[in-house]
C-alpha cells in the first residue's frame, strides 16, 4: 500500500493517458498506453484501505471538488469500469486510429472521475466530458449517418449536462450542499432535474433513442467501449441519489419491456443490442426503484456482469462487422463453420445475458428479481419474467442463431483477429466464473460478484443456489427455447429482412425536425412578405412626399402672395376666436 | 464458392469441422421435439416437488414454463404485427434525412 497514493482517483491515469494518446503518433505507443492506463488505475484502487475513503480533494474558485469517494457503491462500478476499460484496449489493439484511441480512454477515465466524484460539480465535469469524448467513438465510422446520429448523440447528453448543472446549482441553492449523495430527490426542483439528467442518460422510455441510434453507427471498438460506461454511470448515479425512489419501480419495468418487441424484428444485430442493453437498463432501474439493500445488491451485481456479457456480444458482433462488412441478419447465417471460437464467445454471452445457470446472469438477475417479489411488486415482477423471456428471443437466440448458425450465406472469412479474441475469451472467462456455484466445499466465482455488491454480508446471505431456482429457470428459458422452435417450424417467425423500425426518435427527427423546417420556410415567406408590403407602403410614401416637397411638388408651386395673405388672415381670426372664447 | 454442408469447402476453419453437424437437417428438423421433451421434463419435475416462492400463482406447477412460451409468442407476435406492422419502413427512410 502506498500511502501518497490514497487521495489519486483511478480516473486520473486513464485520462492522462488519453489525452498523452492524442498527441502521440506512434501507434504502438498509444496501444501500449492503453493497456497500461487501466492497470495503473486498477492498482490506484486497490492501493485504497477498505471502508469508506474520500480524497482527492480539490480547492477551485471557492469550490470544494472531492474527486475521488470510495466506498461499497462506487467500489464495484470503478472496479468494472477499470476491467471494462482494460479489455476495450486489447479488443481495440488492430485499430489504429489516433482519436479512437485517445477519446476511448478519456471517455473510460471520465466515467471512473464520475463514479467516484463525490460532489455535483465534479460529477457534472466528469458527465460533460463523457459525453464529449466519447462522440467520437461514433463519428470514427466516418460515415454521413454516424456523423448526424453523433451530432444528435451529442445535442442530447449535452442538454443532460446542462440539466444536471441547472439542477445542482438549485439543489445547491435550496440546501447550502454540493454533495453528490442520498439527500437528491425528486420532489424538489434541483433534484427532480438532476434526475431527468441521469434519466437522459440512462435511457429511458421516450428518453432512449439516443441509444439504439448512435450504438450501432460507431466503430467496431466504439461500440464495445460505448455499451460499457454511459449507461451504467447513469443507473450508478440514480443508485446513489434515488435509491428507494417508487417511480423507477415503473419506469425500469417498461424499459425491461417494451424494447423486446422492437429487438425481435430488427434487422441490425448490433442495434438488437442496443435494445437489448435498454432492457437490461430496466431490471438495475427497478432494483434501485425498490432500494433495499438486496435489490441494490442485484442492480450493481447486474451492471457488473451486464458489463462484461454485453461487451462480449457486442465484441463478437463486432469481429463478424469487421470480417463480413455488415452485421444485417438478413446477410448473415452459418459463419459459426468459419469464425467458430468468435461463435462459441457469442453464445457464451448469449448464455449470460439469458441468466442460463452457470453463467453470471443467472445470479445477478435473481437477487432483483427476489427483491420486487419480497416487497410486493408482483405485477412488476411478472413483467420482469416476461423481459427474461424476451432477452433470451433477441440477444440469447436471435444474436448467435442469425449470425452463426440459421441458413448458411456463404460468408467464407477469416476468424477475428488474435486480441478480438484474446478480449472475447477474457469476458468470456468471467461471464463462466462470475456465475460458478459453490463446489465441493470450494467457493463459487459468484462469492466474488457477491463480495464485491454495496452490502456483501446482505448478498452471502441469499440462497442463490436453491433447487427451486435452478428448476424455475431452466423452466422458463427451455419453455421459450421451445417456442422458438416451435414457431420457426410453423412459419410463425419473422423473416429477417431489409428495413426498420420507427420509434420515438421519429418524433425529433422527422416531426419535430419537419415542423422546424415547416416553420422556418414560413416565416422567411412571412419576412418577405412583410419587406414587399413594407417596399410598397415605402415606395407610396416616398411618392406622395415627392409629390408634395419635390421642386415639382405641391408645396413648391408658385402661390400667389395674395392668397398667402388670405390663408393668414384666416389662420390669425381663428385664433383670436379660439382665444376669445377660451374661458 | 462454398458448399451449403461445408464437408468440402477447404475454407471452413479446421476447429469448425467436427461441428458441422449443427447445419445437418436431421438437428434442425429434431431440434423442436428435443426441446419439447426438454421443456416438458424440467415442467415435470414439478407435479413431484413443491417450489417455494415469494409469488404464490408461481408455486403452479410448470408455471415457469408456460410463462416462459407465452411471453415469447407475445413478444414476437407484437414485434411483427403491431411493431413491423404499424412502424415498419424501407431501409432507405432515414437518407437524406437533414440534407433537403
Amino acid at each position: 500500500m502506498i500511502e501518497a497514493l490514497y487521495d489519486v482517483s483511478p480516473a486520473w491515469p486513464v485520462i492522462i493517458a488519453g489525452l498523452i494518446a492524442a498527441a502521440v503518433p506512434n501507434h504502438y505507443v498509444r496501444k501500449g498506453l492503453a493497456l497500461i492506463a487501466p492497470v495503473l488505475a486498477g492498482f490506484l484502487w486497490f492501493n485504497v484501505p477498505s471502508g469508506v475513503h474520500t480524497g482527492g480533494i480539490i480547492e477551485l474558485g471557492g469550490f470544494t471538488l472531492e474527486t475521488f469517494r470510495y466506498d461499497g457503491l462506487s467500489r464495484i462500478w470503478g472496479l468494472i469500469f477499470i476491467i471494462a476499460a482494460f479489455i476495450n484496449a486489447l479488443y481495440g489493439l488492430h485499430s489504429k486510429d489516433r482519436v479512437g484511441d485517445a477519446s476511448g480512454l478519456i471517455y473510460a477515465g471520465a466515467g471512473l472521475g464520475a463514479v467516484f466524484a463525490g460532489d455535483l460539480l465534479s460529477l457534472f465535469f466528469f458527465w460533460e466530458l463523457t459525453a464529449i469524448s466519447s462522440v467520437f467513438l461514433i463519428w470514427g465510422s466516418r460515415t454521413n449517418e454516424a456523423y448526424k446520429a453523433g451530432l444528435r448523440y451529442l445535442a442530447i447528453h449535452v442538454l443532460s449536462g446542462v440539466m444536471l448543472l441547472a439542477g445542482a446549482v438549485i439543489h445547491s441553492a435550496d440546501t447550502g450542499s454540493w454533495a453528490f449523495d442520498e439527500s437528491l430527490s425528486v420532489n424538489t426542483l434541483g433534484g427532480f432535474l438532476i434526475f431527468l439528467a441521469f434519466g437522459i442518460k440512462c435511457a429511458f422510455p421516450f428518453l432512449h433513442n439516443w441509444l439504439q441510434d448512435a450504438y450501432p453507427k460507431a466503430t467496431v471498438t466504439g461500440a464495445v467501449v460505448l455499451s460499457a460506461f454511459t449507461t451504467k454511470l447513469a443507473v450508478y448515479a440514480l443508485a446513489r441519489g434515488y435509491a428507494g425512489t417508487d417511480m423507477l419501480i415503473w419506469i425500469g419495468a417498461i424499459m425491461t419491456a417494451f424494447p423486446v418487441f422492437f429487438a425481435v424484428v430488427e434487422n441490425d444485430l448490433r442495434k438488437v443490442l442496443s435494445y437489448s442493453l435498454n432492457n437490461q437498463l430496466g431490471f438495475m432501474v427497478v432494483g434501485i426503484g425498490v432500494g433495499t439493500e438486496l435489490a441494490i445488491n442485484g442492480a450493481a451485481a447486474h451492471a457488473f456482469v451486464h458489463i462484461i456479457y454485453k461487451a462480449l456480444l457486442f465484441m463478437s458482433m463486432g469481429a463478424v462487422l469487421y470480417r463480413v462488412g455488415t452485421v444485417k441478419a438478413s446477410e448473415l447465417g452459418g459463419l459459426f463453420k468459419t469464425m467458430p471460437a468468435t461463435a462459441i464467445f457469442c453464445i457464451i454471452g448469449a448464455a449470460s445475458i439469458s441468466a442460463f445457470p452457470l453463467f453470471s446472469g443467472f445470479v445477478a438477475k435473481a437477487m432483483t428479481l427476489a427483491a420486487v417479489a419480497h416487497e410486493g411488486h408482483y405485477i412488476v415482477w411478472f413483467i420482469l419474467l416476461f423481459a427474461s423471456a424476451g432477452v433470451l428471443e433477441h440477444s440469447g437466440i436471435k444474436i448467435p442463431y442469425f449470425a452463426f448458425f440459421a441458413h448458411d450465406k456463404g460468408h467464407r472469412v477469416r476468424e477475428a483477429p488474435v486480441n478480438m479474441l484474446m478480449a472475447m475469451g477474457i469476458a468470456a472467462l468471467m461471464c463462466v466464473y462470475l456465475g460458478w456455484p459453490d463446489m465441493f466445499g470450494i467457493p463459487g466465482g459468484y462469492r466474488a460478484l457477491y463480495n464485491l455488491t454495496p452490502f456483501p454480508e446482505v448478498a452471502n446471505e441469499y440462497p442463490m443456489w436453491t433447487f427451486d431456482h435452478v428448476v424455475g429457470q431452466m423452466q422458463l428459458l427451455l419453455a421459450a427455447l421451445f417456442a422458438f422452435a416451435f414457431l420457426v417450424r410453423m412459419k410463425w417467425y419473422p423473416d429477417e429482412k431489409r428495413s426498420i423500425n420507427l420509434d420515438f426518435d421519429w418524433v425529433y427527427r422527422r416531426a419535430l425536425d419537419g415542423t422546424a423546417r415547416w416553420g422556418h420556410a414560413m416565416f422567411g415567406r412571412l419576412w418577405a412578405s412583410i419587406g414587399n408590403v413594407l417596399a410598397a407602403a415605402r415606395t407610396r410614401m416616398g411618392g406622395r412626399l415627392f409629390q408634395a416637397f419635390s421642386p415639382m411638388g405641391a408645396i413648391s408651386r408658385d402661390i400667389p402672395s395674395g392668397m398667402l395673405a388670405i390663408w393668414t388672415s384666416a389662420l390669425l381670426a381663428i385664433v383670436l376666436i379660439i382665444a376669445y372664447i377660451a374661458p | 464458392m462454398s458448399d451449403q454442408s461445408g464437408k468440402h469447402d477447404e475454407l471452413v476453419h479446421p476447429a469448425a469441422r467436427p461441428f458441422l453437424w449443427l447445419d445437418a437437417k436431421w438437428l434442425k428438423s429434431s431440434m423442436l421435439w428435443i426441446l419439447l421433451v426438454l421443456a416438458l421434463g424440467f415442467a415435470a419435475i414439478d407435479l413431484f416437488h413443491h417450489r417455494h416462492e415469494y409469488v404464490h400463482l408461481a408455486e403452479t406447477p410448470g408455471f415457469y414454463a408456460l410463462w416462459g412460451f407465452g411471453s415469447f409468442v407475445l413478444a414476437v407476435m407484437v414485434g411483427w404485427f403491431v411493431i413491423r406492422g404499424f412502424l415498419g419502413r424501407e431501409e432507405d427512410y432515414w437518407d437524406g434525412e437533414g440534407d433537403q
